[in-house]
């Protein structure tokens, strides 16, 4: 059993978490082009980002048998700073159809001003333009206005659903996001966004088809091994493993496989899980008592 | 070149991949475009195999080296190729483009698009605006970016300043790659070079480890008195492959200064002599020891 984490931000990462991600049977990730945590001043400085996303992180995953894509975008909070913003576009057109690259993302609003509006416009049309995905990442505050205008926005523009992920869902958002025919994705991240239980529960309502688990980890505390772990929950709530491979690999790779710049023969002859290690107190799982002791509280709230 | 290099591609690469590369060379020469030029360059990867390697004909290996002596393609990927198609058009642009979208390209470039572009200098116009570029390239960490430069390529020897040269040498022997592939590699030895793997020698025997054979290709003649001792060592200490080596630079030496090395190198100045025995030979054989 192998899993696909569709958001994580690596650069925020050390290689202990890339030894028990490849250890819990994580195979491919994407690194979403996001907010630092301090606001950048200077349109060099995303060009290093996007640089050290398809370069050395890449390499870096790569070292632990790990397939490294991400996706190339302006964040909503930086797009606020008009002048950063429109630099950011002019360099965006470099990225976008280099190998690798499955979409355009993180992109979409944060405090739902005009000027996050009509980055989040453009992007769009960029995507059009190049044929890639989109990875929307939708606002913490008045979440679920906010998603919804954000449908309204691509659609306004053209973009087919069917090629968008819209991430950070919760209980008030997903019906909607279903609904008008986009992919959900649910970031497992403790405290703030959501824990592993209503995941579950979510499931129980929705099923599998377009939901997508992933674990946004990045600088803040947030877990690495999210996806594995809310696996392992799945599990042992009763889920069908078919089930639970749909919504933390199939569906997520189904999504940005559209870019054409991901499939399975990328990770061809990696060993991946034996997915009863999920079940079993973990100690089938590679990479010894470390990864067993973080797997074995697979509950995250 | 476009003429030998294409068919090249062609023998490896799917159909419609080639009618798109063909297309957008003609689009882009007829109307050069710097966004779609940097759609197809990085868009390389949508169309030909990421895991398709070119293959060669001796024919056409010798067509190619007959037009820019020592270029080769051993190791390359299609997306190589390709890339390097598309930059022999942006050549035909006017200078200050041209020199703006290589600078834009290798600012923004992955691994793959990096090694292309250092692959394509030898081809290119205006190639002393290329020499810092390259001499940069060679700090990366990352060992295709630095073959695509030093192995195969004869940008280096054509271009580099003595100091660039060695300093380019002496990290391929600590990264261990294979010397017989740079190109130049024998007419481009020097004194300084000499003494500095002379240098290194010392340091690695100093901790107990060793150098490669091959770093003594690098040594000019007459050899100092210096490494006169270096070479008595490889006989006292080193392997079979050092003994050959040792021999291939005595080879060169006034045989009156190093008669007293002969006789202990009986079999590998014999080999020398026949033919059977070269740089080349000794280096292919270190970089693939089962074949
Ligand atoms: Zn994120």
């Amino acid at each position: 059993m192998r899993f696909f984490d569709s958001h994580v931000h690596m650069v925020s990462r050390t290689t202990d978490d890339y030894q028990r991600m490849a250890a819990a049977g994580v195979t491919a990730i994407v690194e979403p082009s996001f907010w630092q945590g301090q606001p950048r001043t200077e349109a060099g400085t995303f060009k290093d980002y996007f640089n050290s996303l398809i370069g050395f992180e890449r390499f870096r995953a790569s070292q632990f048998g790990i397939q490294h894509y991400c996706t190339i975008g302006l964040n909503p909070k930086e797009a606020n700073n008009e002048k950063l913003a429109e630099a950011v576009m002019e360099l965006m057109p470099l990225y976008i159809c280099k190998e690798g690259v499955v979409g355009i993302g993180e992109i979409g609003f944060d405090d739902q001003t005009k000027a996050e509006e009509k980055y989040l416009r453009r992007q769009a049309l960029l995507a059009l333009e190049a044929d890639l995905p989109i990875q929307i990442h939708t606002p913490h505050r008045d979440k679920r206005a906010g998603t919804i205008r954000t449908m309204d926005v691509l659609e306004d523009v053209g973009v087919d659903p069917a090629k968008v992920i819209i991430d950070h869902n919760n209980e008030e958002t997903v019906r909607a996001v279903l609904d008008r025919g986009y992919w959900a994705a649910f970031t497992i991240y403790p405290h703030t966004k959501l824990g592993n239980q209503r995941m579950v529960e979510v499931m129980m309502e929705y099923g599998a088809e377009r939901i997508v688990v992933d674990s946004a980890a990045d600088w803040g505390i947030s877990d690495p091994l999210a996806v594995p772990k809310t696996a392992a929950l799945m599990k042992d709530r009763g889920i069908t493993l078919e089930q639970i491979e749909q919504v933390t690999y199939h569906n997520p790779l189904a999504a940005y496989g559209q870019s054409g710049q991901v499939s399975e023969e990328d990770w061809e002859g990696s060993a991946g899980i034996d997915p009863t290690a999920l079940f079993e107190g973990n100690s089938l799982l590679r990479g010894g008592m470390d990864v067993e002791s973080a797997m074995s509280q697979y509950l995250i709230e | 070149m476009r003429d030998l290099l294409f068919p090249i591609l062609a023998a490896t690469a799917p159909a419609p991949a080639m009618t798109w590369l063909g297309d957008t060379v003609r689009e882009q020469e007829s109307a050069f475009q710097k966004r779609p030029f940097y759609y197809a360059f990085s868009g390389v990867s949508r169309h030909f195999d990421k895991r398709g390697l070119i293959e060669v004909s001796e024919e056409r290996s010798q067509a190619l080296d007959a037009k820019v002596a020592g270029f080769s393609l051993e190791g390359w990927d299609q997306f190589r190729l390709a890339r390097v198609l598309l930059l022999l058009t942006l050549g035909k642009q006017e200078k200050t483009v041209f020199l703006e979208t290589i600078a834009a390209l290798l600012d923004t470039a992955d691994l793959r698009e990096a090694a292309a572009v250092y692959s394509a200098f030898p081809l290119l116009p205006h190639q002393e605006e290329f020499v810092e570029a390259s001499v940069d390239g060679l700090r990366s960490n990352i060992v295709g970016i630095f073959d695509s430069i030093a192995l195969g390529n004869p940008f280096p020897a054509a271009h580099f300043t003595a100091e660039a040269w060695n300093q380019m040498v002496l990290k391929a022997i600590f990264i261990n790659r294979p010397l017989y592939r740079i190109v130049g590699i024998e007419e481009r030895r020097n004194p300084d070079l000499s003494a500095a793997v002379s240098s290194l020698a010392h340091e690695r025997w100093a901790a107990g480890r060793t150098l490669t054979p091959e770093a003594w290709r690098n040594c000019t003649s007459p050899v100092s008195d210096r490494i006169l001792t270096d070479l008595e060592h490889l006989l006292d200490e080193g392997t079979a492959a050092d003994r050959e080596a040792a021999a291939l630079v005595i080879a060169r030496e006034e045989p009156d200064r190093v008669r007293h090395l002969h006789e202990q190198l009986e079999a590998e100045l014999d080999a020398i002599a026949g033919g059977s025995l070269t740089w080349d030979h000794l280096g292919e054989r270190l970089e693939s020891p089962i074949t």
